[in-house]
């Protein structure tokens, strides 16, 4: 029990030498043409949204539907670009297409089919976002209700800036 | 001591998440303290109070990156989490991994899915207690952007331990089009090899401690269409009935995946057709069919639409992917399902002025149609044959944003569930649902969700009506009231209630509740937990730092 307290403390002193910068990481996933992105290639000079959904998640689509009412005037005015990443796994992949084509959404979809991207950025439940800037990580958010994309874009023109 | 650790915990990541360029992460909490209940009985296990801790840390040097996850199940962990999750706390999983442009390389525990899964897939998911991570070592290697090659060996975690059996894998993707500079369509070719090594102790003579399994794909699309296929054959294996492994008595397995649609803005439809014949794999044969869902080598989920509320998840359909003799004649399953997806467009007649969006689900699985020799434990099962009907389901959902106030979502769903087949019981069920959502903007950042379902049968527990209040007074704090009422059933008419609220800030959440659970399952992405009757508190903490 005490060796794992300390190993504990001496994991973070070692990781109090290590600056870990809050970067995109280095994974690559498929976009709906089948072609491998790698995400911390991805251009971020202007604001980058990345919003994880599911087709079986209620509140993910109903927020990506309330974005895509006024998304054209966010992208007028700011340059914000959304990356709609879905985590849904094999059982519900097939969907994914059928649903983001059937709502006529424009954002840019990936694949993380077995959740690699959502683990490795610490995603816990979805919703979820980040927003990058110039390639770091510089705000997050979980969870969705009627309004909460008032408050995202306020945090999209403030990092516009 | 329990309660110090839990606090140590804390305290690391409230330090982690002041101090927020040294390391990145997660906390994960989810707590029960039981009670006992005059209408369904007393609590009658030991510890009333259970807990699932989890907490990862991440640290990025350039090309390296290291990982851990601690986890605690203090004093116990949840009822019926698996009883290998039996450390107060341990070392869970960890890894160090090399990224290059060309190279992965990692040591350690990792996850991996080759295709669909058909022969492969480790993964986590937390609210299940599924984590069959592999603790070996993986390398992708990718020499061009078209070409992707993966090698791995390793073994499953179970719980604080590894498996017994070896796993070998090998996946190769081949991006036919990109390769030819081909623009206007896409093909994609991919070949695996999961190879499962375990030794039987006191084995027939000549029986092969590989199992092999073999998988090629081809994905394809062109403008609005697009169609994939995968083909698994699986060497034969020795038939585990009850526990014990048959090393007399082998069989062979093959799957196969075929999924096409067409799609364009405004109108989708999917169909997918699969055919699974004895094609549980597990890396130790010892515990093929265990409830805990470890040790899984690939991932079979029931293609099903995956349904939000409450009475709609009642009847669930599982796979049925095993072999078995007694005590039912079953091999496998085979069936399809289709999505369609249109929306009604605004200044229509149905689509009104923000428009109308409608989902129609069918799916229908059988088993497969067989002959089946019980003394000598073999099987005959044609290709295309439909045998015993296992589920059918029906749904369709209509959303309509009425104003800038007003939001509903109506679905209706017709199901036929054989409980005598899936549950191994008897019976069957025939049921319709109906389910109403209203939506209202107090004002663009207040709202408040209103739900009605109602469940018709005959069959089983007959009648259900539910209903869900959910206040939303801002983007950070949210209350709900919901109740199942089993109103219909003679023998338990009882309210299975949740009361509960929750706090939201930027990635931090926490939630309370207090309520009667009802017993079933609870399925994510199709693989089930057998959840309990049960009745108390319930915390839930999540942070990510």
């Amino acid at each position: 029990m005490n060796k794992i307290i300390l190993f504990c403390f001496f994991m973070i002193a070692t990781f109090n030498q290590i600056q870990a910068q809050k970067i995109l990481p280095q994974i690559s996933l498929k976009n709906m043409n089948g072609k491998l992105i790698d995400i911390s290639k991805i251009e971020t000079n202007n604001v980058t949204v990345f919003n994880f959904w599911a087709t079986w998640c209620v509140p993910c689509i109903k927020e990506l539907e309330e974005i895509n009412e006024i998304y054209s005037e966010w992208k007028d005015e700011t340059n914000v670009k959304i990356i709609a990443v879905s985590v849904d796994d094999a059982r519900t992949v097939s969907r994914v297409k059928a649903m983001v084509n059937g709502k006529e959404w424009p954002y840019e979809i990936l694949f993380d089919t077995n959740q690699e991207l959502k683990r490795a950025l610490n995603v816990t439940t979805i919703p979820y976002l980040i927003i990058v800037k110039n390639n770091k990580i510089v705000y997050t958010h979980s969870g969705y209700t009627y309004g909460s994309e008032i408050e995202l874009y306020e945090k999209i023109k403030q990092f516009s800036n | 001591m329990k309660k110090k650790l839990f606090f140590i915990f804390v305290l690391i990541a409230i330090q982690f998440n002041a101090q927020n360029n040294w390391v990145s992460g997660n906390f994960i909490s989810n707590s029960q303290y039981y009670l006992d209940d005059n209408k369904t009985g007393d609590f009658g296990e030991n510890d009333r109070f259970r807990s699932n801790n989890y907490l990862k840390l991440d640290a990025n040097l350039n090309r390296f990156s290291l990982e851990i996850q601690v986890e605690s199940y203090a004093p116990q962990s949840l009822l019926n989490f698996s009883s290998n999750f039996d450390k107060e706390i341990g070392f869970a999983t960890y890894y160090a991994n090399y990224k290059s442009d060309k190279l992965d390389a990692t040591i350690g525990y990792f996850y991996e899915q080759f295709g669909n899964g058909l022969v492969l897939r480790s993964y986590e998911d937390k609210q299940l207690g599924v984590n069959n991570a592999l603790r070996g070592s993986k390398l992708v290697y990718t020499p061009v952007n078209y070409v992707q090659i993966t090698g791995l060996y390793g073994k499953h975690r179970v719980g604080f331990n590894v498996s017994d059996g070896d796993i070998l894998g090998f996946d190769t993707e081949f991006n036919l089009t990109d390769a030819l500079k081909v623009e206007k369509s896409y093909v994609n070719l991919g070949f695996s090899i999961v190879s499962r090594s375990q030794e039987i102790e006191n084995s027939e003579k000549g029986f092969q401690k590989n199992t092999i399994a073999y998988s090629g794909r081809i994905n394809y699309s062109k403008n609005n269409f697009y169609s994939s296929v995968e083909y698994v054959l699986k060497e034969k294996d020795a038939i585990v009935e009850f526990g014990f492994v048959n090393t007399q008595k082998l069989a062979k397995g093959n799957a196969f995946l075929l999924n096409t649609g067409y799609s364009k803005k405004g109108f989708s439809i999917d169909v997918t057709f699969r055919r699974l014949e004895n094609m549980s794999f597990y890396s130790d044969r010892n515990v093929e069919g265990n409830l805990d869902n470890e040790q899984l080598v690939n991932y079979l989920p029931s293609l099903t639409k995956q349904h939000y509320y409450s009475l709609a998840n009642i009847y669930i359909y599982q796979t049925q992917s095993r072999l078995t003799f007694t005590p039912f004649k079953k091999a496998g399953e085979i069936g399809s399902q289709i999505d369609v997806f249109y929306n009604v467009k605004k200044g229509t007649f149905l689509g009104g002025k923000y428009g109308t969006q409608l989902a129609l689900n069918y799916a229908t699985w059988y088993g497969l149609d067989a002959e089946f020799d019980t003394e000598n434990r073999t099987f005959n099962a044609g290709f295309t044959n439909f045998g015993v009907k296992y589920f059918t389901e029906f749904n369709i959902e209509v959303l309509k944003k009425w104003s800038k106030k007003w939001y509903s979502n109506f679905t209706f769903i017709n199901l036929y569930y054989n409980k005598k087949y899936i549950e191994e019981t008897s019976g069957k069920v025939d049921a319709t649902i109906a389910i109403t959502e209203v939506t209202y903007k107090f004002t663009p950042k207040k709202s408040v969700r209103m739900e009605v379902q109602h469940l018709w049968t005959d069959d089983d527990k007959k009648d259900w009506v539910a209903g869900t209040l959910e206040m939303n007074f801002s983007s950070k704090v949210s209350l709900f009231a919901a109740d199942l009422y089993n109103y219909g059933n003679e023998l338990k008419k009882i309210h299975y209630y949740n009361f509960g609220g929750s706090f939201t800030k930027n990635s931090t959440r926490v939630s309370l509740s207090y309520g009667r659970q009802r017993g079933g399952l609870l399925c994510v992405g199709g693989i089930c937990r057998i959840v309990p009757e049960s009745t108390g508190f319930g915390l839930s903490i999540n942070t990510s730092f």
